[in-house]
């Protein structure tokens, strides 16, 4: 396949971002187990055409990277770059502070669009940090998904409350929740790998 | 059990005896990488399957590491496919793929901690 080397290259290298989430003592083994799949998936005649074979073989490269925060024995994750848990620790309450200062815009002004645009900035600051030491990325998602949707519904509230003739505060509550309901029954079949 | 475990043991019970790489179980039992993985190093953990590398068959080869039911492993398997077999009223349906997918009841192969 034209290109092969470089998509193994691209293949290997999500492999191997996926392993430096493991304990050192067992990196290298998964490293080997999993990259030496790479060229049969690309190889596997029973995939056609060619293309979907690379798509296939990448796809599996990067679900490692979900695989290692399941696995038994990991260690507990840090964040990139980080030795201490000063910086995760201080973008948690930064976070924390911006994510109280958006909520109060929001209340204030909940017609600002822009207040919401920062507010969910704000909680993926705080969920970022704590995902990385709790756990996967499905559960950073989740945490944001979360903290943004119970956000939104907690200032929807509030402006239903405060003007409880409009109609549109009630719709944005129902959103929100369906959001929510949303994101459990797809976190659900995730994880049951069924509909 | 989980409904991707029941799948993969599934997968290692079509041939309990005959050892299976990650690829191949991935296609047998139609899991990702990510679910897949974790899964056989719990059962590796719990000593209900074993794993060994292969000799490269020539030069540059990359080696597979190659998973296989223990005997421990093959009981345990046959034992909670029929509970969950039993549990879905349906104790005849124990060959593989013929259980329909859902949650299953729990039993000896400690769940909440597989799949």
């Amino acid at each position: 396949m034209k290109g092969e080397r470089a998509l193994l290259r691209a293949g290997e290298y999500l492999v191997g971002f996926a392993c430096r989430r493991l304990p050192p003592e067992i990196q290298g083994e998964r490293y080997r187990e999993w990259a030496a799949e790479l060229p049969a998936i690309l190889h596997d005649r029973e995939i056609r055409p060619a293309p979907y074979r690379a798509v296939r073989m990448l796809g599996y490269a990067a679900d490692t990277l979900r695989g290692t925060g399941l696995m038994p024995g990991r260690g507990r994750p840090r964040l990139a770059g980080t030795a201490s848990p000063l910086w995760p620790g201080l973008l948690v309450v930064a976070g924390s502070v911006a994510v109280v200062w958006d909520v109060r815009d929001t209340v204030r002004a909940p017609g600002h669009w822009v207040n919401y645009v920062q507010l969910a900035w704000a909680l993926f600051l705080v969920a970022w940090p704590i995902s990385q030491y709790a756990g996967s990325t499905v559960r950073m998602t989740g945490l944001i998904v979360i903290g943004g949707g119970l956000a939104g519904l907690v200032v929807c509230i509030w402006t239903a409350v405060q003007a409880p003739g409009d109609w549109v505060n009630y719709v944005s509550v129902f959103l929100l929740l369906v959001l929510v309901l949303v994101w459990y029954l797809v976190r659900r079949w995730v994880r049951t790998g069924q509909a | 059990m989980t409904v991707p475990l029941e799948r993969v043991l599934r997968a290692f019970l079509e041939d309990p005896t005959a050892p299976r790489y990650g690829y191949d179980l991935m296609r047998a039992a139609s899991l990702h990488s990510g679910t897949l993985y974790p899964l056989l190093a719990r059962l590796e953990h719990q000593k209900l399957v074993a794993s060994a590398w292969e000799t490269p068959q020539r030069e540059g080869q990359r080696p597979r590491k190659y998973y296989r039911l223990t005997s421990e492993g093959g009981r345990a398997a046959w034992l909670e496919l029929a509970r969950a077999a039993r549990h879905q009223g349906a104790p005849g349906r124990l060959l593989p793929g013929t259980l329909a997918p859902g949650r299953l009841a729990p039993g000896p192969l400690a769940p909440g901690t597989l799949g």
